[in-house]
């Protein structure tokens, strides 16, 4: 079975479909000859050729419109935007037509396309290159939005993506796309989108978290077990559609929760969870809720970024306040 | 340009490798075909040669670490110009000058997915309580365990009043709507007691042995006894003659009377010197007669064993006694000395008392207890007659040893006792 890191498990996962199925087709700025900015889609355009994969102009809007176009007629895109901060001149294209053209078309036409971008900070960059801008995709109605936090689950989720009848929004946390290796099947897997993941069970407190931030949270809770603390973590996988059920569940077991998410604190998704905690399992909650989350700042540059950064003492120390609530 | 050598699959489907020793060292100038490092894996050790002329630049590997196929070994400068294969960010970074960060790159393998092959829950969910934040704010201001008051509320919801009345009633005395759980009521009735009325005492590790014992044997195997009376009053003369004919001076209890009179009984009645093997469903009926006596110390009941019995003179086994008992007391017997027994006798006569319902040395199947001897008005042949009595009382294990069976034993240690020339001669 091959060890790869988070980016090798892109490359894996978009070589497999492409070979699968030939209306799979790749581009984004670099993305052909150059196999990416970090890589992902390396050695693609030399083995589909340039037709299938191949590099755009410096165009957001283009990339996505282009896209839109191509799955209505019948092609499978899976476009890269080079950064998250780079997707903001696409938003017309995703909001106006990628999110409600079944809606509009009455279902006429789907768009089978995943947009998928390397997210988060923590790579020292420089500006609008280190957002978490999740929030503003899944505020959009008819958008999956998705963020691994494994090798195996890059791979099961992005091919789950590609396979997908509708626009899928696939964020790749960078700051652990070369931090770990993992086994990842050669076989044929898909992640179900929508579908929370167990990492971690326990009962003194439940931990939702996603993409980068899963490993920083298994280290806190490390040392919380050595306290005899043994928080359930949650790997939300899937930010939209939330799995409710899942996070509902876990919180009538433990009683509290606590939400740690890479972007800005207000008006969040770590908002909604806590929203939809108090509505469905106020009469289970033992402390308030709690978030760790980044100040509503703009993510600072290099020098500072390690100021702004959540880590793993921190969701440690807020794990020890949430379990002592009134005890 | 900088090329990068992947750890090959060298075998048939390898995964992985142990560096055994770098052939090549940073700085050095290389042919394609040279040796590049020794690999063990689990189907040889190989040597791996460079596809690759030029300037080595990085190794990327530990000796004796594990190498995973795929896994960029060395980086080797080619000093041709050309398309780059470069994996990492560098070359991007030359590109567009500072525009993408540092990348934490490292080859830590985290453990694989155990997707589709999820073990049950393993941890069984606490008690919880259904209440409202304003609820459970006040249930901890007075004090109140959420836990142990009855919601009277929607799908048993505590309510303000509930926890309201718990608190009364705690005050009031009377803990009914605030009962712990059994685990919790000792502690909480310590707690709740002044501190100086209750004095907490660690168990000693004898103490502990004994309770872990206790408890193996009562829910191992179900106790049933058997009592009766034996008329002794030859034997009790027959002792008081006996003392005077011996030159040391020797403490001659009952005890080996009687361990002489259980042993003859065990002979004829093999059953009760046995034990029971659980997982063969066998009875191990044993063909030596090592007698567990209970001691009385300070720190606690411990059962010296007295081996081979059957093959022990009465003075013998006197000595014995008093030895294993003052060795008893002052804690210095050996394991040995306490292990095997196959049948044991607890004398609580020996603190005064008649009768009483021993409990058996598991894994042996039955336990003799010895009453005091005490006169007692006895009818004989129609006359009322004073005769030195002695209660026994036998606890047995009823999956190996019947009512019957502890009878007839019961009645040939009696023949025994209440006929010492018989006991003697035998």
């Amino acid at each position: 079975m091959p060890v790869l890191n988070n980016v090798q498990a892109v490359n894996y996962a978009l070589m497999q479909e492409m070979e699968r199925d030939p209306s799979v087709v790749v581009f984004g700025e670099d993305a052909g000859y150059e196999g990416g900015v970090f890589r992902a889609t390396v050695d693609l355009q030399e083995k589909f050729g340039v037709e299938r994969c191949f590099d755009t102009p410096i165009s957001e809007s283009g990339i996505v419109g282009a896209a839109v176009g191509m799955a209505i007629n019948g092609l499978k895109p899976v476009v890269e935007l080079q950064f998250c901060g780079f997707t903001y001149p696409a938003f017309n294209q995703i909001i106006s037509h990628v999110s409600r053209m079944r809606n509009r078309s009455r279902g006429r036409f789907t768009l089978p396309m995943v947009i998928r971008f390397p997210s988060g900070g923590g790579i020292r960059a420089l500006e609008h290159h280190s957002e978490s801008p999740e929030v503003l995709f899944a505020h959009i109605p008819g958008l999956k939005i998705v963020m691994p936090s494994t090798p195996y689950d890059t791979k099961g989720l992005l091919t789950a993506a590609i396979r997908d009848p509708d626009p899928v929004i696939f964020m790749e946390p960078k700051r652990i796309y070369r931090a770990f290796k993992q086994e990842v099947p050669e076989e044929d897997y898909v992640i179900e989108i929508g579908k929370a993941n167990v990492v971690k069970e326990g009962e003194d407190l439940t931990i939702v978290t996603w993409g980068a931030m899963v490993k920083d949270t298994l280290k806190a809770v490390e040392e919380a077990n050595k306290k005899g603390i043994f928080p359930e973590v949650i790997d939300l996988r899937t930010i939209a559609p939330l799995d409710r059920e899942a996070i509902i569940q876990s919180v009538k077991k433990t009683g509290r929760i606590l939400v740690v998410q890479e972007a800005v604190k207000s008006f969040g998704v770590a908002s909604e969870i806590i929203a939809l905690v108090n509505e469905k399992a106020f009469l289970h909650l033992e402390a308030p809720p709690a978030r760790v989350a980044a100040p509503d700042i703009i993510v600072p540059l290099p020098r500072g970024e390690q100021y702004y950064m959540p880590n793993p003492d921190m969701i440690y120390e807020k794990i020890l306040e949430v379990v002592n609530f009134l005890t | 340009m900088i090329q990068e050598f992947k750890f090959p699959d060298i075998g048939e489907g390898i995964h992985e490798g142990k560096l055994l020793k770098w052939h090549m060292e940073v700085g050095d100038t290389i042919q394609a075909g040279d040796t590049i490092a020794e690999v063990e894996t689990d189907k040889v050790n190989a040597e791996l040669p460079s596809p690759y002329s030029g300037k080595v630049i990085a190794l990327l590997a530990e000796e004796g670490g594990i190498i995973y196929v795929g896994q960029v070994l060395i980086k080797v400068d080619t000093g041709e110009v050309g398309k780059s294969q470069d994996q990492t960010v560098e070359p991007v970074a030359e590109e567009n000058a500072g525009v993408v960060g540092a990348l934490e790159a490292s080859s830590e393998v985290i453990p694989a997915s155990a997707e589709g092959r999820k073990q049950e829950a393993a941890i069984p969910p606490k008690r919880k309580v259904l209440a409202t934040p304003v609820a459970r704010k006040m249930a901890y201001d007075l004090g109140v365990d959420l836990r142990n008051v009855t919601g009277t509320g929607p799908g048993g919801r505590v309510m303000k009043a509930d926890i309201a009345a718990a608190a009364e009633k705690t005050t009031a005395g009377d803990s009914e709507a605030s009962k712990p759980e059994q685990k919790h009521e000792t502690k909480l009735e310590a707690a709740s007691k002044d501190r100086n009325q209750i004095e907490r005492v660690p168990l000693s590790m004898i103490r502990k042995t004994i309770a872990k014992k206790m408890v193996q044997s009562k829910h191992t195997a179900p106790h049933a006894t058997a009592m009766d009376e034996v008329d002794v009053t030859e034997l009790v003369k027959f002792r008081e003659t006996a003392k005077g004919h011996f030159d040391e001076d020797i403490h001659l209890t009952f005890m080996p009377f009687i361990m002489k009179a259980i042993v003859l009984a065990l002979k004829k009645n093999p059953k009760i010197n046995s034990s029971l093997d659980d997982e063969t469903e066998e009875i191990l009926l044993k063909k030596y007669y090592h007698l567990g006596i209970a001691v009385d110390t300070e720190e606690g009941l411990t059962v010296p064993v007295v081996r081979n019995v059957d093959q022990k003179s009465i003075v013998r086994l006197a000595k014995e006694l008093n030895d294993l008992g003052q060795r008893a007391r002052n804690r210095k017997l050996t394991i040995d000395e306490l292990k095997e027994s196959t049948f044991s006798i607890t004398n609580y006569g020996a603190v005064g008392s008649i009768f009483g319902v021993p409990v058996i040395n598991y894994p042996e199947v039955a336990i003799m207890g010895i009453g005091k001897i005490s006169k007692k008005p006895v009818v004989i042949e129609d006359e009322l007659v004073i005769r030195h009595m002695l209660p026994l009382s036998m606890s047995f294990d009823h999956r190996v040893v019947d009512g019957g069976d502890a009878g007839r034993f019961m009645n040939d240690v009696k023949k025994y006792l209440s006929d010492p020339y018989r006991l003697l001669l035998l």
